[in-house]
């Protein structure tokens, strides 16, 4: 699935992401068409607008940043559910720094990102050190650092007021595109090269995909995995700090939900949620097509008569979502069914296999 | 293949020229209402009076909001209405700050902004349709409580969340009007319901074992009034522990009647949509501008105007007497 | 003694938190309250004894508070059209079961990884009935409270039904072959299937059976008010894996046990109460809760690496 030697033309074409991307455009010229409309009085509105094209760039960034933080943790057959609670965590404690310890901005998020990383070390460390499954390791940190994030405000303190040169970075553009978009990007090179171009994350695909022969042939396995988890935490504080800027408040429940629809990303993107296979390419163009979905949704004439956009796009992400895994593993089955029984009749398998010995 | 695809263009074709088609002869004010979450029936009452507005003015009302609670995602709501290039919003902020970015960013395109329920910072705004001032509710909340207990033992709150700024709000009026004047009455726990009725009637049940001497529950989140009743109600102590809150009637009819639930205390909600709808609309046409001292909205008549609050009138105490009369 | 090591050491946490509880607050122990904290907690045991099964299974269903509220609301409506209740509870377990059918199909029909498909089903139902109900409460004639029944007598009923569910299984899946079947897939499909069990089969039955279980859960719920919020159920889904894990059931499958479990969801249920009983603050409930998870976890890992 991963595109690093692609056999022919014809393969590189029904690869997943090729697939992604075609529902990708497909999606946009729907919405382009079908959204975009001249409003009472006489301005061209709705999807096909360069402003709303940078508004669904902004409101992605975090999911988006996400989303790259949980690419190499499932591609090693982990995963990290917590990755939406730290944000929050890591937004309270930023604003902590910045405003009751009284540090400059620049400090204050550099020591934020170091919470994550911590946030992140302690996922890594009981998953590593005493090789415990990270779905319910990071259940638990979930839970702990959602509750942490309450109990240091009481619920109560939202962190606001931040200088303008701050919500720069949130709200304004540089060099033509929302500010952090630019860290978004940078982010994902950086990821990308890390995954694609380096051995170090090469190795992530032997570890997610065979853990056991990885040690045989000598890879450091829990150092390797400690490094996803602590990179996880790392960019999911960078999110912290950007969601905090858009918004220009810190408060306990920032990215509630959102390592849902950061799953769903990297899923839909053609990561194996086994572990093993997976593109950093194919995340982005996952997120893509949830932000694409979402705002594009919003624009329909029809869809905002129905008062049902949030919830529409809600829905249509699950179906999505169960598409593109039944067609992922639809090719896979039907040889497995072929295998299985070589016997006449190749066609018209049960829904339900049960292969004799 | 090609058949497939001339049928799609087509779809594409037709859907095309039916929204053209609708946007030349439909030269309408479009106003967008926010509410903070959209599941709730709170919200959904005062969008029967937005409803009931937009028809008698003949504007195209859209609405949408977060399923849950969330800052985030009225701000991307906001955006979108922005790009859709609709004529004015009307906004019940989750958040004060937060929702304040996306609000400049409309007026500066030109669109008029009315806050209802909840106010975002007042230059983000033309006006605030003010149902009641926190401090108000927190103080009928208080003197409600105050007289059912003749001003004096302890009681509990049951909140929506910790962190909900609305909630924090009213608490904070209604621990400040206690200090104030009721020096006898104790507020024992304040135990949150993530805005589910369930959790509120398990809270209540512990609370009320917990505290052996409590003798009133306080529900400031519409979920939590019926839950605490509930929870009295099963737990054998009508009359004994008291319910007060805020809540819709609707909800709470059953518990009013059966003497559970002693008030109930809401605006009326379908009147605050109205009202808010009707605002709106005369910003956008220009009759309505700031430093104006009062605001005739169609059938309600005549409302004061207090700087730049809307005024909308007291906040109204349902109880057994009164009930029945109010359907939301 | 030491097969039972990990389920005793929860009952033993258990044991230390009632006693601090009599200890500190002995007003935690009137009968009334008990029962209704007991009553409120009965539908989660039977979602939790659906959850034990499918990760013993090595699968996991995360949609299931999703189809606890979207049977909740079905039932409520059918019921508020004066469908009598013994036609609504086998509607509502039949809803439940073929949402679970789904679920399941999906795993163990083309095995797609059970984790992202009940993503994918908890976010879709979910949406789904909020764009259908708009959030809006469901309300029921009074003589749907408690079956009809007085209230004492209705919240044994609801505690009876859901131990006996408890009993029932935890009986059949250590002395029932089927019962056996499951831990056999759960501990390793491929050993499973040589043996001449049918592990598609066992992995599909188990999410009929937590979708049935989620359906009788709902039901039971609703019962215990004359009102349906739509929401209810939010949540579920991490309470009762927690309340599964926290009990010793293996997250990787094939280990663990119903009792394990109960306990767990006895020692989860007690937080909130205890909190509201010690005058403790509420803001500390999530923290102390996602502290109890990795206790239990953390405690697993330690142990089974002194044995390796």
């Amino acid at each position: 699935m991963s595109s690093s030697q692609p056999r022919n033309w014809k393969a590189l074409l029904l690869s997943h992401e090729m697939l992604l991307l075609y529902v990708l455009i497909a999606e946009w010229l729907f919405f382009y068409f079908a959204g975009t409309t001249v409003n009472r009085r006489g301005v061209t509105v709705g999807f096909g607008t360069v402003d709303r094209q940078f508004d669904i760039l902004r409101h992605s960034c975090e999911i988006g940043l996400l989303a790259l933080a949980l690419t190499p943790v499932i591609i090693t057959a982990g995963i990290d559910l917590s990755v939406g609670s730290l944000l929050g965590l890591c937004a309270i404690l930023f604003g902590k720094f910045w405003k009751d310890a009284g540090l400059p901005i620049p400090v204050a998020a550099f020591l934020a990102l170091g919470c994550g990383a911590l946030g992140g070390g302690l996922n890594a460390a009981l998953i590593t050190s005493l090789r415990l499954p990270p779905l319910i390791i990071t259940l638990g940190t979930y839970s702990l650092f959602r509750g942490l994030a309450e109990a240091i405000t009481r619920g109560a303190v939202t962190y606001t007021d931040f200088p303008a040169g701050f919500l720069f970075v949130g709200q304004e553009r540089w060099l033509g595109l929302p500010t952090q978009a630019w860290l978004f990007f940078g982010v994902a090179a950086a990821v990308w090269l890390l995954v694609h171009r380096t051995t170090f994350g090469r190795s992530f695909r032997t570890i997610g995909f065979a853990p056991e022969g990885a040690r045989y042939a000598g890879l450091p396995v829990e150092r390797r995995v400690a490094m996803v988890y602590i990179l996880a935490g790392l960019i999911a504080a960078l999110a912290a700090i950007i969601y905090t800027a858009r918004l220009g408040q810190a408060k306990a429940d920032a990215g509630t939900g959102y390592e849902l629809f950061a799953i769903t990303a990297v899923v839909l993107g053609g990561t194996s949620i086994f572990g093993g296979t997976g593109s950093v390419h194919g995340t982005l163009l996952g997120v893509a097509a949830i932000a694409v979905l979402k705002n594009g949704l919003a624009c329909l004439p029809a869809v905002m008569r129905l008062n049902a956009a949030e919830d529409m796009s809600g829905l249509l992400t699950g179906a999505l979502l169960l598409l593109a895994l039944t067609g992922s593993v639809l090719p896979k089955l039907l040889s497995s069914w072929r295998a299985h029984r070589p016997a006449p009749a190749p066609s018209a398998p049960s829904p339900n296999p049960q292969p004799s010995p | 293949m090609k058949s497939l695809l001339t049928r799609l263009g087509l779809a594409a074709a037709l859907l095309l020229g039916s929204v053209s088609g609708v946007r030349a002869a439909d030269p309408k004010l479009v106003v967008a209402f926010l509410p903070k979450s959209k599941g709730n029936a709170y919200f959904i009452s005062c969008k029967a009076g937005a409803d009931k507005a937009a028809k008698e003015l003949g504007i195209e009302l859209l609405f949408d909001g977060p399923t849950d609670s969330n800052a985030a995602k009225q701000n991307e709501i906001v955006e979108n209405w922005i790009t859709l290039g609709v004529d004015a919003i009307a906004v019940a902020a989750e958040n004060k700050e937060g929702i304040s970015t996306a609000l400049r960013k409309a007026q500066k395109q030109g669109i008029k902004v009315v806050t209802y329920d909840a106010d975002s910072m007042p230059d983000a705004r033309s006006f605030f349709v003010n149902q009641a001032t926190p401090e108000g509710i927190g103080q009928t909340l208080m003197d409600e409580a105050a007289r059912l207990l003749k001003a004096e033992g302890e009681f509990a709150m049951i909140t929506a969340s910790l962190t909900a700024a609305n909630q924090r709000e009213w608490q904070k009026h209604i621990e400040a009007r206690l200090k104030e004047k009721y020096p006898k009455m104790k507020l024992v726990a304040v135990r949150p319901c993530d805005d589910l009725k369930d959790k509120a009637q398990s809270e209540a049940t512990a609370l009320m074992s917990a505290n052996p001497n409590l003798k009133l529950i306080m529900a400031i989140c519409s979920p939590g009034v019926p839950g605490a009743a509930e929870a009295v109600k099963q737990a054998g102590k009508t009359g004994k522990v008291k319910v007060v809150g805020l809540g819709l009637p609707n909800e709470n009819k059953r518990y009013v009647h059966e003497g559970v639930t002693d008030s109930v205390i809401l605006w009326n909600t379908g009147d605050l949509g109205y009202l808010t709808i009707h605002a709106a609309v005369s910003l956008a046409k220009g009759t309505l501008k700031p430093g104006a001292k009062s605001y005739t909205a169609g059938k309600l008549g005549s409302f004061t105007i207090a700087g730049d609050n809307i005024l909308l009138g007291k906040p109204f105490i349902f109880n057994k007497g009164n009930i029945d009369q109010f359907n939301f | 003694m030491n097969r039972y090591f990990r389920e005793l050491s929860v009952v033993g946490a258990l044991g230390a938190v009632l006693i601090a509880m009599a200890v500190f607050a002995p007003a935690f122990y009137q009968p009334q309250p008990l029962l209704s904290l007991l009553t409120r907690e009965a539908p989660t045991l039977v979602v939790a004894c659906g959850m034990a099964l499918v990760i013993i299974c090595r699968q996991i269903d995360i949609s299931v508070g999703s189809m606890f509220s979207v049977v909740s609301v079905c039932a409520g409506l059918l019921a508020a059209r004066g469908w009598p209740l013994l036609l609504v509870l086998p509607v509502a377990m039949l809803l439940g079961a073929l949402l679970g059918a789904f679920n399941g199909f999906l795993v163990a029909g083309l095995r797609l990884p059970s984790i992202v498909v009940t993503l994918a089903t908890m976010v879709a139902l979910r949406q789904g009935l909020n764009m259908v109900r708009q959030g809006e409460f469901v309300n029921m004639p009074d003589a749907v409270q408690w079956f009809g029944l007085s209230q004492s007598a209705g919240q044994w009923l609801m505690v009876a039904i859901a131990l006996a569910l408890l009993v029932a299984l935890g009986l059949a899946m250590r002395h029932v072959a089927a019962g056996r079947f499951v831990y056999a897939v759960g501990t390793d499909a491929e050993a499973a299937r040589l043996a001449g069990i049918q592990p598609q089969l066992v992995t599909f039955l188990v999410f009929v059976f937590i979708g049935a279980f989620t359906g009788l859960a709902a039901m039971m719920n609703i019962v215990q008010s004359p009102q349906v919020q739509p929401l209810s159920g939010m949540g579920l889904e991490l309470k009762v894996i927690a309340a599964v894990v926290v009990g010793g059931v293996a997250i990787s499958g094939g280990r663990g046990n119903l009792w394990g479990a109960f306990a767990g969801l006895l020692l989860l249920a007690c937080v909130a109460p205890a909190l509201t009983h010690l005058h403790i603050e509420a803001y500390w409930e999530k923290a102390i809760q996602g502290g109890i998870i990795l206790l239990a976890v953390v405690a697993d890992g330690v142990r089974s690496r002194k044995q390796n």
